[in-house]
């Protein structure tokens, strides 16, 4: 097990654990109200997103891959 | 649960006062971060359009960056937006104890993911070197927006450090944590910023 | 909904206790009012200072081979004179001077959003220009007040200063502008709708997110520039990989917008000046306020037409055209508004009115010289000359400057409690006028002829307009003499002017000169827009202690 691999695992693993958790959050806070909830919500929308372009990433669906790896 | 229903006093009156300056302190801090997103969509800009300056990517001499490091460091910065966000959430609902937990994990993540930072630069600089100044382009737009990203995550992490010393004096209660607040959407904003970083220098 | 109910025990009722000592009343005030006092001074220090600059410039060129100063501190003269206008006196005098000093008082606050930011905006302001102007004990930048790379990448040690100068008053513009968009959103009084605003308000509201968003555009491109020259990181330079065609995208997405912040609120200025002195509302209000608001979003998208010259592809250089002539339009219906308020009114000519009529005539010219260079095969023909030159000094002194010298005669009498010299305010104004067109207007032929810009000599065919301008420009640097003598003279000897010496509307008229340090006993409720002459005035609730100044005068009753 190279370190590139263990990385990918837990990109892999952390990459679905903040994108659920995210999404979670963000369906349970949907309705709240006020500018700073707005924010949040985007914010946490866009952590998500995050967490699944590492995923992404993890899996070299996207990005460049190192020669070799 | 809006602030407004948790800012009564001791009295039970409303604070008027405080909420009125708490709205200003919010719009205020709201426009110094779509500020701070000028400032890095500026640099943004600059590296596309370096990078599109025709000498393909990378350029001549320098190695693809390492994705799978990246997104391994990336998960925890992004980990560490989502503890901070129950960390809020837990003292909105009275949970002191797992409040200042969430909080503490969320320095040790974002601390990680500086040190992660640290891991990558030393690699770059003394294992292929890469440094700011002498790696044309590539160097300059990669270490001007990771170290500014990164000098950005270091103040986060002091100002969260500056929050558990408060929470523990008593300063915030639950009508008044704006502090906190303030603090969370630092956090997010610049994990927000991140996932734009990676996609640019990682993905693209 | 009431007064009462909607602020009690809220901002609107709060009274910090006032002040104590000279430090706390007038250095390190906290107080929106000191503080527009202190923009102003400063202001104008720096506006002597780089006026001293434009005659050096002017000396210079009485000859084609001038000799007054070297080639080379020529073209510092010229940097400096040009960086110190935009950044140390138009922008600070018309946000920071203007801003502060009114426009809360106008929407009935007792101050800004955020006054220990206000405190610390200003005070960045006069350090970074001792640093802009230290940077002529380290060798001045020289490639002109764009300091367009590969020259910026090679001068002495005072660019890396302008480059630090020029970040941090870009920090004071950026609070500024946060600051000032906060309290216009969330500071006016009881029943002041948008559209009950004044329009110097409607002004700086416009200018408010230029200053937040396109400051910190121009501190991304200046911070590149100084890490590049102090340590090699390449971002400009073309043999590294850089290019300097990026640096003018970046300095030119904040400058265009900036040349925005310094028109937007004399536009105010003038706005508030016209109905005052005509007794009539101002045509067009909505149109006005909206226009403004048109040209602050519309400023975002023209920056390319400073650019024709330098190699963009002509797909990318015709969108920018057509949006630079668009952008006209707005400024277009203002001119018309301006006017159509002037149309049938009583015209009384105090100082300030003259400015700012001069002003709609002035900045119409260099408005319609902008136009003209809007037009991609006229300014591949007259970018680099004097053309320019003409063009941007009639919109910024022209304009810029005459709003501001109508502001202050304007508001002079309310800061200090005396009115300014109308006499020797009238030979300000007529000095200054044609002084200022004797100097300008023949910028625009030889410019046509191929006299270039930012050049220590010229061709000798150009001598007689040069020296003429040059005469011209003595006259109007006497002129602007005579103003401050009359600032100076009036603050003690002036006659005294009670709340309302000029019969205004608008809410600082309704206080006493210069106004309480809390402005308002009671924040009074609006029903109604200022300008409405012929009907009783739109607020409730002020405090009744102006015994001593005539209430507002009816139309037509002056």
């Amino acid at each position: 097990m190279n370190p590139g691999t263990i990385e990918r695992l837990g990109a892999t693993i952390g990459g679905i654990i903040v994108a659920v958790v995210a999404f979670y959050a963000l369906y349970k806070d949907w309705k709240s109200i006020g500018v700073e909830n707005q924010v949040f919500k985007l914010m946490l929308a866009l952590l998500g997103l995050g967490g699944i372009l590492a995923l992404l990433a993890a899996l070299n669906v996207v990005g460049f891959a190192p020669k070799g790896s | 649960m809006s602030v407004a229903a948790l800012a009564h006093d001791a009295h039970g009156e409303v604070d008027q006062l405080y909420l009125e300056t708490r709205e200003l302190r919010l719009q205020g801090f709201l426009l110094f971060l779509v500020s701070d997103c000028v400032l890095f969509s500026s640099f943004i800009f600059a590296y596309l359009y370096m990078r599109n300056s025709g000498q393909g990517w990378p350029p001549p001499g320098i190695q693809r960056l390492d994705v799978a490091f990246a997104a391994w460091n990336s998960v925890v910065l992004f980990g560490s937006g989502a503890t901070m966000h129950y960390a809020l959430e837990n003292f909105k609902h009275g949970n002191f104890m797992r409040y200042m937990l969430l909080l503490l994990a969320t320095i040790v993540l974002g601390a990680g993911f500086l040190g992660g930072q640290a891991y990558e630069y030393n690699h770059l600089i003394f294992g292929e070197h890469v440094t700011w100044w002498g790696s044309g382009i590539f160097g300059a737009s990669f270490f001007t927006l990771t170290g500014m990203h990164g000098l950005h995550v270091f103040i986060g992490v002091c100002y969260l450090t500056v929050l558990v010393l408060q929470s523990a004096g008593g300063v915030y209660t639950r009508g008044k944590f704006f502090g906190i607040t303030a603090g969370t959407l630092y956090w997010h904003f610049v994990d927000v910023i991140w996932v734009v970083l990676f996609s640019i220098f990682y993905l693209l | 909904m009431t007064a009462a109910a909607v602020h009690a025990g809220g901002l609107a009722d709060h009274i910090h206790p006032e002040p104590q000592g000279f430090v706390r009343r007038y250095v390190f005030s906290l107080d929106h009012k000191i503080i527009g006092i202190q923009y102003l001074i400063t202001g104008f220090v720096f506006f002597m200072l780089s006026g001293l600059l434009a005659e050096a410039i002017r000396t210079q060129l009485l000859n084609p081979n001038g000799g007054f100063v070297a080639p080379q501190t020529y073209n510092e003269v010229y940097t400096i004179h040009g960086s110190a206008m935009v950044w140390l006196v138009v922008i600070p005098l018309l946000t920071g001077g203007f801003g502060n000093l009114v426009f809360p008082v106008q929407i009935g606050a007792r101050d800004v959003a955020f006054p220990w930011l206000n405190m610390l905006s200003f005070w960045i302001f006069p350090v970074a220009g001792l640093m802009l102007f230290s940077s002529f004990l380290m060798g001045a930048p020289t490639a002109g007040w764009m300091e367009y790379p590969p020259i910026s990448l090679q001068g002495a040690a005072g660019t890396s200063m302008w480059c630090a100068a020029i970040f941090l008053v870009g920090v004071s513009s950026t609070i500024t502008g946060i600051n000032f968009v906060v309290t216009i959103l969330k500071m006016r009084a009881p029943g002041m709708t948008f559209t009950r605003m004044p329009l110097f308000v409607w002004g700086q509201f416009a200018t408010a997110p230029l200053l937040m968003i396109a400051t910190t555009a121009l501190a991304a491109a200046l911070a590149a520039l100084f890490i590049e020259r102090e340590f090699g990181v390449p971002f400009y330079d073309p043999t590294k990989g850089g290019s300097p065609v990026m640096w003018q995208h970046m300095f030119w997405f904040y400058s265009h917008p900036a040349v925005y912040i310094m028109i937007l609120p004399g536009f105010g200025i003038i706005s508030e000046v016209l109905p005052t002195f005509a007794r009539k509302p101002i045509f067009g209000y909505k149109l006005i306020a909206f226009s403004s608001m048109a040209i602050a979003l519309m400023g975002f998208m023209v920056w390319a037409h400073h650019m024709f010259t330098s190699g963009l592809a002509p797909f990318l250089q015709l969108p920018f055209m057509i949006l630079t002539f668009a952008i006209g339009v707005p400024t277009g219906i203002k001119i018309f508004s301006w006017t159509a308020t002037l149309w049938g009114g009583k015209i009384h000519y105090t100082t300030a009115m003259l400015f700012a009529t001069g002003f709609v005539a002035l900045f119409t010219i260099g408005g319609i010289t902008g136009i003209f260079l809007a037009a991609i095969p006229f300014d591949l023909h007259v970018h680099g000359t004097y053309f320019i030159v003409a063009h941007l000094h009639y919109v910024l002194v022209g304009g810029s400057l005459m709003a501001i010298f109508a502001g202050m005669y304007y508001w002079f009498p309310k800061m200090s409690g005396r009115l300014m010299d109308e006499r020797l305010g009238h030979l300000h104004f007529w000095l200054f006028f044609i002084g200022f067109n004797g100097t300008f207007i023949p910028m625009h032929w030889l410019g046509m002829l191929g006299m270039p810009r930012e050049v220590a000599t010229y061709d000798p065919q150009f001598t007689f307009w040069n020296r003429f301008e040059t005469f011209s420009s003595y006259l109007m640097a006497i002129s602007i003499l005579i103003f401050f003598v009359n600032v100076i003279w009036s603050i003690r000897n002036g006659k005294r002017a009670g709340a309302n010496p000029w019969g205004g509307r608008t809410l600082e008229w309704m206080v006493p000169s210069p106004p309480h340090y809390y402005n308002f006993k009671h924040i009074p409720t609006v029903y109604g827009l200022p300008y409405d002459f012929s009907q009783p005035l739109p607020y409730q609730g002020l405090d009744e202690e102006l015994t001593d100044s005539p209430p507002p005068v009816a139309a037509g009753a002056h």
